[in-house]
């Protein structure tokens, strides 16, 4: 039983959904990528399937919105309307059906990253939590959060500045070291504001991978131990699998309407959701 | 973000909204050449075009990816970027805008695809109010009459077909258009909009308009651009 924040998107109905969805939270170079590969190899020997995903990551405009950064083109409002499209679309497509079918879903960053970068670049807080009420409300959200000064030797030293990591956009007459440091400065702050209101449960990102990763799998054995639901019908979600006809992967999509394959571009490459998520 | 009716900029915007077949295009283009002989700084924009955007829309379409949440929120995103970077500036440069279509528009498919009504007025909460929002009022039999003859059938999304009312384009389209014309009444009230009535001959609708529009002009003259 899942539920979102008081906007039900037509056709959709939450109270099948049997999987858990797990946030992981937390600004540039804080170390979330490392932390959902590891958890997912550990889920996955534990024998739960795993779907991860994040953001500008669906098919239907992950690539624009990429082509569009570059470019550096689009408004403010232009932006967060494109990244909730986008989410929109991993929502319906990706983890619903997931949860749908008995998946994890681990999600690196969720609506919260996109509101706090919204709220940064001065977008109205109340409008940003209407255009996302229609996420679903995720089983836990953890958020790993690390002071200024510690996070710069991290994301510059590992792979040196980026212009929107750095909110070069929003002060353009900085140089990139005080861009960097007023902007993720600015995040911090609306990450910690949304940590209250949205019951996030913080992570310390200072110590080692390892040690926030012990604490990552306390946070998630709970979660997963939660009574609620009762185990996923194995025999769809088998079935399920083998008519998706492709090998070794499962289709969590598949447990409903097998949805059409999608093809992006003219090089003909599929960028069917279902190729992510594996067993 | 200054919100919906809280823009103070010298230009006018002047939208129209009714149904397909309402006639209001040929409305809005006789209003256009009028303003330009009259020497307005006038400018059409028009619905769905910026490329980025637009070509994830074209995409989206044509392969039948969009569900009404996609379908809602890639065309609020196409409209964010038309008032960001067109609109917004040309009202500030002091012009006379014009818009086939407007934000009354989205929330009447919107909501008739099934989205919240509450949500979808606060996603264009960034959108510039309009100086005069026109709605052409037409029976749906009167309209279906109008582009029976104009066009080769309906496109997927532009029927509704998405939503499974019926497997004929042609009655998919009539139910959809029906709804649409439920949420524009409804609308009228809400937003204020300047009710014409389409049925009656081409040249009183516009006389009328342009009545309308020249009330709220001469309170800018400056608006006037030199010959």
């Amino acid at each position: 039983m899942k539920e979102t924040y008081d906007v039900t998107l037509p056709g959709e109905a939450y109270d099948d959904l049997v999987g858990k969805l797990i946030v992981i939270e937390g600004t540039d170079g804080v170390g979330r990528s490392t932390q959902i590969r590891l958890l997912k190899e550990w889920l996955e020997e534990q024998g739960h399937a795993v779907l991860d995903t994040g953001l500008s990551r669906s098919g239907l405009v992950g690539k624009s919105i990429k082509r569009a950064k570059v470019g550096h083109t689009l408004g403010r409002i232009t932006l967060s309307l494109f990244y909730a499209t986008d989410f929109a679309d991993r929502l319906e497509n990706e983890i619903v059906p997931a949860l749908r079918a008995g998946f994890v879903v681990l999600t690196d960053r969720y609506i919260y990253s996109l509101m706090a970068r919204a709220m940064v670049r001065g977008l109205d807080p109340v409008w940003l939590r209407n255009i996302h009420r229609f996420a679903l409300k995720p089983d836990a959200i953890f958020y790993l959060r690390i002071p200024v000064d510690e996070l710069i030797p991290r994301a510059v030293f590992a792979r040196g500045f980026d212009y929107w990591e750095s909110g070069m956009d929003l002060y353009s007459t900085e140089d990139m070291y005080d861009s960097f440091r007023k902007y993720q400065t600015a995040l911090l702050d609306q990450f910690d504001r949304l940590a209250e209101e949205f019951h996030f449960e913080v992570v310390d990102a200072r110590p080692s991978p390892a040690e926030i990763f012990e604490k990552l799998r306390e946070g998630i054995s709970r979660v997963l131990s939660a009574p609620e639901a009762p185990p996923p019908d194995v025999t769809a979600a088998v079935s399920a699998a083998s008519s998706a006809g492709a090998p070794n992967v499962a289709a969590p999509n598949g447990a409903v309407e097998p949805g059409p394959v999608r093809v992006l571009d003219s090089s003909g490459r599929s960028e069917d959701p279902r190729n992510k998520a594996q067993v | 973000m200054k919100r919906y009716g809280e823009h103070r900029i010298p230009g006018r915007l002047f939208v129209v909204e009714g149904i397909d077949g309402s006639g209001k295009s040929t409305q809005l283009l006789l209003l256009h050449q009028w303003l330009k002989a009259e020497g307005y700084g006038v400018v059409f924009s028009e619905w769905n075009s910026s490329p980025l955007v637009k070509d994830t829309t074209k995409r989206g379409k044509k392969k039948q990816l969009l569900t009404p949440a996609t379908f809602s929120l890639l065309h609020a995103t196409d409209f964010a970027d038309r008032t960001e970077r067109n609109i917004i500036p040309l009202l500030k440069a002091g012009a006379v805008v014009l818009c086939d279509r407007y934000i009354y528009t989205a929330f009447a498919r919107d909501v008739s695809r099934g989205m919240n009504a509450d949500w979808a007025r606060e996603l264009y909460a960034f959108a510039v109010k309009p100086t005069i929002g026109f709605y052409f009022r037409v029976p749906l039999e009167v309209a279906m009459k109008r582009i029976a003859d104009a066009r080769n059938g309906f496109k997927f999304y532009e029927a509704g077909m998405d939503l499974g009312l019926s497997a004929d384009p042609d009655e998919s389209f009539r139910l959809f258009q029906g709804r649409i014309l439920d949420e524009y009444e409804k609308m009228i009230p809400e937003f204020g909009l300047t009710v014409i009535d389409a049925t009656q001959p081409i040249e009183a609708q516009q006389r009328q308009m342009r009545q309308l529009v020249l009330a709220k002009l001469t309170q800018a003259k400056q608006l006037r651009v030199a010959p």
